[in-house]
């Protein structure tokens, strides 16, 4: 087995190092000016516009885009550490979270020369935030299920249905929505999907927020209302969305944010416990190791992708395994603290939102359950 | 057939050229591993079957001699093979993976080191070796009835001595550990040690990690054969009509298996890149070796206790390969430091790195960057 399961763990050479250095040291300052309060889970929760254009002007936005489309034609090593590095620091990131993850390499992969020129040079300005339109009511897990309906009519399509949990819809430009094209074939059902850029801000779009259980609104429902999408809107391959939305996946699971959303936290309970704030106990050095272990699997998944080596699994392992971490990072501080301690506000902030975001941590981006499944078929079970 | 030298490629990307290389790899040597391979699939189809007691295997040893590869790491002017530590870590993971019953830690990693070190003379004869406590004590001796000699490492006051002393010198009590392989006591004579040579304070402070590192590289390797193992079973075996392989909850927990085998695996390579690009001198080995430790010993609790359930009662015989795997498994991680101790060195280090220093310390094992620090190593 194992040796296809894990590729090759490469180490860092000073040329990474000294980019971690310059992104840290400019979100040091950042914090210090006030610009930001590190937070957990700020990839999905936090979006400050103002914050990712100026991260667009200093170059860390649209790093893998080539320069022909205003992007910084990097290496995907180069954003792997520059991704690590806003994680860790708690920065607010969802603004172009989306769409730098995997829009941008959507597009490059499916996109018309026309679509590029539209969105690139935005995306890589930090310009133009997107969501993800995959799930509905109806489809989770099952996504290929969706019931989205796109209608031909003249220059375009028709799209009715009700897309749901879009992380940001309501400060999102666009998303890309997953329709039927052809009626559903129960035999092939992976068949007859089609992608669309659909326009958040246009008519017959009409966004509901849905409230979370910690009183914050990130979640929303989407009603496509007979939505109109020019034949020009249309993502890659009539039919094909199936295998395009299987590569936006995989881009969206193999990233450090499914390991570091808590990392604040961790970092907050070292320092208490130097302060003595929090008991000294070797549950953190546990975690500690997982975490700087599940870095090094990440790297080396990032370093398989940008050589085109084939890596799946690797990235289903990184997230199962980085997914209930960063969940057990909150439950293991949740257990040394005691009630009473009402002078530690900040890490109490911390700990909160990290309890209440974590059942999110093991569903978003494909449920542990179904990534394992994605395991076990890497592993020659199914 | 000496290794050939370091695997060390430079890599750079793909969609852009930068000025700099990026990353290196410091795999082992592709041939080697191809070699390995093969001996020692040959070695577990041919072997007798299983027994609780294990003993060294001398015609193993003698053909790995033959084959430069019980001194793999050692200098060629000593007569070594100059392999690296990604040789070696090869080796052991290999070798543990078919459970083979030779002491290439104890000879070869840190007995051969030590006489490098020291610049003692090496005759070939099998070493194993020790740290005795202050009244010449050493408790676990893997392999001590079977050697000729034992090299003990010895603190004496502010030094490190290194002395090879012959077995007939020492008072042996033979003792086995939880996996049935030798694990002896042994007693010196401290005149004896207080004899040794005087070696850096570096190679006293090396010896721990080297070994802890040395002892995750045979663990990762085992669990790796674990996962094949788990495999054919699941393929293999039937109930309800069907491969039990085709059941979701055996698939997850194989895939649990698998994911924390990976994890080791990719701890463990990290800390031995680390460890052959700078020959040990890295100030973060510690960290890197500690995490390895970590991360290989909680996930072989998972892998010992996943396959366990996986195989059924057929996994707890003694004529199932299953236990030559999961007993030195756990005979092993409570060497050179049990997780605990590891668990709480990581905390020390991670507590005064602070909030500000902790992810410094989780990407280059220091708390400050470019500042090199000497950490005193546990027991
Ligand atoms: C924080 C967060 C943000 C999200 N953001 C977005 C977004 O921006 N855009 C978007 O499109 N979607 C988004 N999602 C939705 C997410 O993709 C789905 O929640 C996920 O795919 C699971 O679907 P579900 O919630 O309907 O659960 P279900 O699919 O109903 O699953 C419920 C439970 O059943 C299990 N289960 C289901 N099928 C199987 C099976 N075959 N085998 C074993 N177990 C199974 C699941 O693992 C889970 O435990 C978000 C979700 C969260 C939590």
């Amino acid at each position: 087995m194992a040796a296809g399961l894990l590729p090759p763990v490469p180490r860092e050479l000073p040329a990474l190092t000294d980019l971690r250095l310059e992104v840290r040291a400019f979100l040091a300052q950042q914090v210090r000016d006030g610009v930001f309060v590190p937070h957990v889970d700020t990839w999905l929760t936090r979006w400050d516009r103002d914050f990712t254009r100026e991260l667009g002007r200093r170059g860390w936005l649209g790093m893998v885009i080539p320069e022909e489309y205003g992007g910084r034609g990097r290496t995907y090593l180069e954003r792997f550490v520059v991704t690590e590095e806003l994680l860790v620091a708690g920065a607010p990131v969802a603004a172009h979270w989306i769409a730098e993850r995997q829009i941008g390499p959507s597009l490059l992969t499916y996109g018309t020369e026309e679509q590029k020129q539209a969105f690139l040079p935005a995306i890589s300005r930090g310009e133009l935030v997107f969501g993800i339109g995959m799930s509905e009511p109806d489809s989770g897990s099952d996504l290929a299920s969706v019931r989205t309906r796109a209608e031909r009519v003249d220059g375009g399509w028709r799209l009715t249905g009700t897309k749901v949990w879009t992380s940001g819809a309501h400060e999102a430009d666009a998303f890309f929505a997953l329709a039927r094209t052809e009626t559903l074939d129960p035999v092939r059902r992976h068949d007859g999907l089609s992608q669309f850029i659909v326009d958040l801000r246009g008519p017959d779009v009409h966004i509901r927020p849905i409230v979370s259980m910690d009183g914050d609104h990130h979640f929303n429902e989407v009603h496509l209302d007979g939505v109109f999408v020019p034949d020009y809107r249309v993502l890659g391959r009539l039919g094909a969305g199936w295998t395009q939305v299987t590569s936006e996946l995989a881009f969206e699971r193999s990233g450090p944010e499914r390991v570091l959303s808590t990392f604040q936290l961790l970092a907050s309970a070292a320092q208490a416990m130097e302060d003595g704030r929090l008991p000294l106990d070797e549950g953190l050095g546990r975690l500690v190791a997982r975490v700087a272990g599940l870095h090094q699997m990440s790297f080396a998944v990032s370093h398989a992708l940008e050589a085109h080596e084939p890596a799946e699994t690797a990235a289903a392992v990184v997230k199962v395994l980085g997914t209930t971490t960063e969940g057990d990072i909150a439950d293991y501080v949740d257990g040394l603290t005691a009630t009473g301690w009402v002078e530690d506000e900040e890490l109490f902030a911390l700990l909160h939102a990290a309890i209440l975001q974590r059942p999110g941590f093991t569903l978003r981006g494909g449920t542990n359950e179904i990534l394992r499944g994605v395991i076990a078929r890497g592993l020659g079970m199914r | 057939m000496p290794p050939t030298s370091p695997a060390s490629s430079a890599s750079s990307a793909s969609s852009a050229q930068p000025a700099r290389p990026l990353v290196e790899l410091h795999g082992a040597d592709p041939d080697l591993v191809g070699v390995l391979s093969e001996l020692f699939a040959a070695y577990r189809s041919g072997r007798p079957a299983p027994t609780h007691l294990v003993d060294l295997d001398r015609d193993l040893w003698a053909h790995l001699e033959e084959l430069g590869l019980s001194r793999l790491t050692g200098s060629p002017e000593r007569g070594g093979s100059g392999g690296t530590w990604a040789d070696a870590a090869a080796l052991l993971g290999i070798a543990a993976g078919a459970a083979a019953p030779v002491p290439l830690v104890e000879h070869d990693v840190l007995g051969g080191w030590l006489l490098e070190a020291a610049g003692l003379p090496d005759d070939g004869g099998l070493r194993t070796v020790c740290r005795p406590d202050p009244s010449g004590v050493a408790l676990n001796v893997t392999w001590a009835r079977e050697a000729t000699h034992v090299v003990a490492l010895w603190e004496d006051r502010d030094e490190w001595r290194v002395a090879d002393v012959p077995l007939d010198h020492v008072a042996l009590t033979e003792r086995r550990n939880i996996a049935g392989e030798p694990s002896d006591t042994v007693e010196f004579d401290v005149d004896e040690l207080e004899a040794g040579v005087v070696v850096s304070r570096g190679v006293g402070e090396q010896f721990h990690l080297r070994g802890a590192l040395a002892r995750s590289a045979q663990n990762v390797g085992a669990m790796e054969r674990i996962v094949e193992i788990v495999l054919r079973h699941v393929a293999e075996r039937t109930q309800f009509g069907r491969p039990i392989g085709r059941f979701q909850a055996v698939q997850h927990l194989i895939s649990d298996i698998a994911a924390e085998t990976a994890l080791g695996r990719a701890a463990t390579d990290a800390a031995v890149a680390r460890a052959s690009a700078t020959n040990w001198t890295d100030p973060g080995m510690l960290f890197a070796v500690g995490v390895a430790k970590s991360c290989v010993g909680h996930g072989s609790s998972v892998v010992v206790r996943g396959a366990h359930q996986v195989l059924g009662a057929i996994g707890t015989t003694l004529e199932h390969e299953l236990h030559t795997l999961t007993k030195p498994i756990l005979a092993r991680r409570s060497e050179y430091g049990s997780l605990h101790e590891w668990d709480e060195t990581l905390t020390s280090l991670a507590v005064s790195a602070g909030h500000d220093r902790l992810w410094s310390l989780m990407t280059t094992g220091r708390a400050k960057a470019g500042r090199p620090s000497g950490h005193a190593v546990g027991r």
